[in-house]
């Protein structure tokens, strides 16, 4: 890990989650946001868990399922608060969770694109430069001007990822989307990930896909319990991992 | 590939000489603004009528109302022309009737966008009266064509309107954040406010003036914002409407309301993009 300033920062993250869905709300509930106690029904999905990242670096978070993985990301995100603790992120975050999310079924790719591009902060010039692009990368042209919801569900994911990955922002946010598409397709999301690794992103990915993390992470986070029970390079963290939890 | 490195570069270049990279995110603003066309666009992309549906609902209304009072009954209150009266209430009152609606949905109609994206949170609601807001300007046209054909006289009081605007807008952002979170964590919360809203329909003066209540009802209007801003747009056509007391007790509470939602809505969103 270099020395330069981190790119994000996390301090003794929290975060509880309800066992229950049901279990019994009320208004107290509702506002007692810092409180620090645990009530009953409530679980810690991520507890105590603090590191920090440098530009630059790609992480693999590594843990089985339920142990905080997708939470921590959200975290990281931006689109869930912490109940302790502190994420701060320099710069802003492309985030390749929920794809398909903020597409809307009945308005045309093109308006999808420029919809989505928008929110996550393209300026209008910009979106016009990239739209060919993106269009292009998701081999998409015969579509362009097609509602949403008659793509199949393969494109859909495509034309999603192409916004997204097109962002240019400092820190790239990837959780098992990597599994989309046919084999072609996800060969070039590997190719377009190892360019925006090559020019300097700082990259966050969760899978359970050996093969995936070594090839593009360096370093690894293993979450066990809602803790971070290991940070250390990839390799070791895989090691550790493969054997507290053997297939 | 379809991209060649060299295209890459360039895209580059014109972006650092921007200065745009690292917290590129778009003003706030911006991305409200984005998401209020989407609302309308949505909207009106879907249905063949599209802008008239919203122009459509507050005139039948209008014309039921005009008919059974002044057709019907004998029509003792309200004003002469009594459809511009009517219509002066009821557009502002689709706005605030529909962003309220709307806000019951506000985290769960996208949950999914507003689990993947990293906006300010107040957007998610801000969108809705916004959207409403502008389909609320664009019924306008009607109230006008209506003044002008059925004779209304225009005062200087017309200039009135745009204040009004801006009071619904805060009572409506307010309240707006106070439901959205909490319907999240009571559903039935969502068919409350329906019931809420047509109780309050008939409490507010649309299809009468507030002066109309008689005297054991008149703590209603003061309570009652919606009593001093509909005087407010309806002063431009009928100056007697406006009470200057009743303003002030809306403009007060308008502000509470947006007081104590940015309150809730602060205090409880960890909680809702938890729940939803």
């Amino acid at each position: 890990m270099s020395n330069e300033v981190p790119i994000i920062s996390v301090t003794d993250l929290g975060v509880r989650f309800k066992r229950n869905r049901s279990s019994r709300r009320s208004f107290k509930d509702l506002f007692a946001g810092g409180a620090r106690r645990t009530r009953p029904g409530e679980f810690w999905a991520l507890r105590n868990v603090s590191f920090d990242v440098a530009p630059g670096e790609a992480i693999g978070v590594v843990g089985r399922n339920g142990q905080g993985k997708s939470t921590l990301l959200k975290l990281v995100a931006g689109v869930l608060l912490p109940d302790e603790g502190k994420v701060s992120v320099h710069g802003g975050v492309a985030p390749l969770i929920e794809l398909t999310g903020g597409f809307v079924g009945d308005l045309t790719v093109r308006d999808n694109v420029w919809l989505t591009a928008g929110l996550h902060g393209l300026s209008k010039r910009e979106i016009a430069e990239q739209f060919d692009e993106i269009i292009g990368f998701a081999e998409a042209e015969a579509v362009v001007d097609t509602p949403f919801k008659h793509l199949s569900s393969g494109m859909k994911v495509r034309v999603a990822f192409a916004v997204v990955s097109q962002l240019d922002e400092p820190v790239l946010i990837v959780d098992e989307v990597l599994a989309v598409g046919d084999k072609a397709f996800r060969a070039k999301c590997y190719r377009r990930i190892d360019e925006l690794l090559a020019e300097g992103k700082t990259l966050f990915l969760v899978s359970h896909n050996e093969r995936d993390l070594r090839r593009f992470c360096t370093r690894g986070l293993y979450l066990d319990k809602g803790a971070l029970a290991l940070d250390a390079d990839i390799d070791t963290v895989l090691e550790r991992y493969s054997k507290e939890h053997p297939a | 590939m379809l991209r060649s490195t060299g295209e890459r570069g360039k895209i580059d270049t014109v972006k650092a000489s921007e200065h745009h990279h690292g917290g590129n995110r778009g003003s706030a603003w911006s991305s409200l603004w984005l998401l209020t066309k989407r609302d309308l666009k949505v909207r009106y992309s879907t249905s063949v009528l599209g802008y008239l549906w919203s122009v459509l609902d507050p005139l039948l209304m209008s014309v039921i109302y005009w008919f059974v009072f002044t057709q019907v009954f004998d029509r003792s209150v309200g004003e002469q022309p009594y459809i511009v009266f009517l219509l002066a209430a009821l557009l502002p009152w689709m706005w605030i009737n529909g962003s309220l609606t709307d806000a019951t949905r506000a985290f769960l109609r996208d949950v999914r966008l507003v689990r993947s994206v990293a906006l300010p949170r107040w957007i998610w609601v801000g969108r809705i009266v916004a959207s409403k807001g502008i389909e609320f300007l664009l019924s306008i046209p009607v109230l006008v064509l209506f003044a002008v054909f059925s004779g209304a006289r225009v005062s200087w009081e017309l200039v009135l309107f745009p204040l009004g605007i801006v009071l619904l807008a805060t009572l409506t952002l307010g309240l707006s954040l106070i439901i959205a979170p909490l319907v999240v964590y009571f559903r039935d919360l969502e068919r409350a406010v329906k019931l809420i809203l047509r109780v309050l329909f008939y409490a507010s003066p649309i299809i009468y003036g507030a002066a109309d209540l008689p005297e054991f009802a008149q703590p209603l209007a003061w309570l009652n914002p919606l009593s001093g801003i509909f005087g407010l747009f309806r002063a431009g056509f009928f100056p007697s409407q406006l009470d200057w007391g009743l303003v002030a007790a809306a403009a007060a509470i308008s502000l509470l309301a947006l007081a104590l939602g940015q309150w809730v809505f602060r205090r409880s969103i960890g909680g809702v993009l938890k729940e939803i």
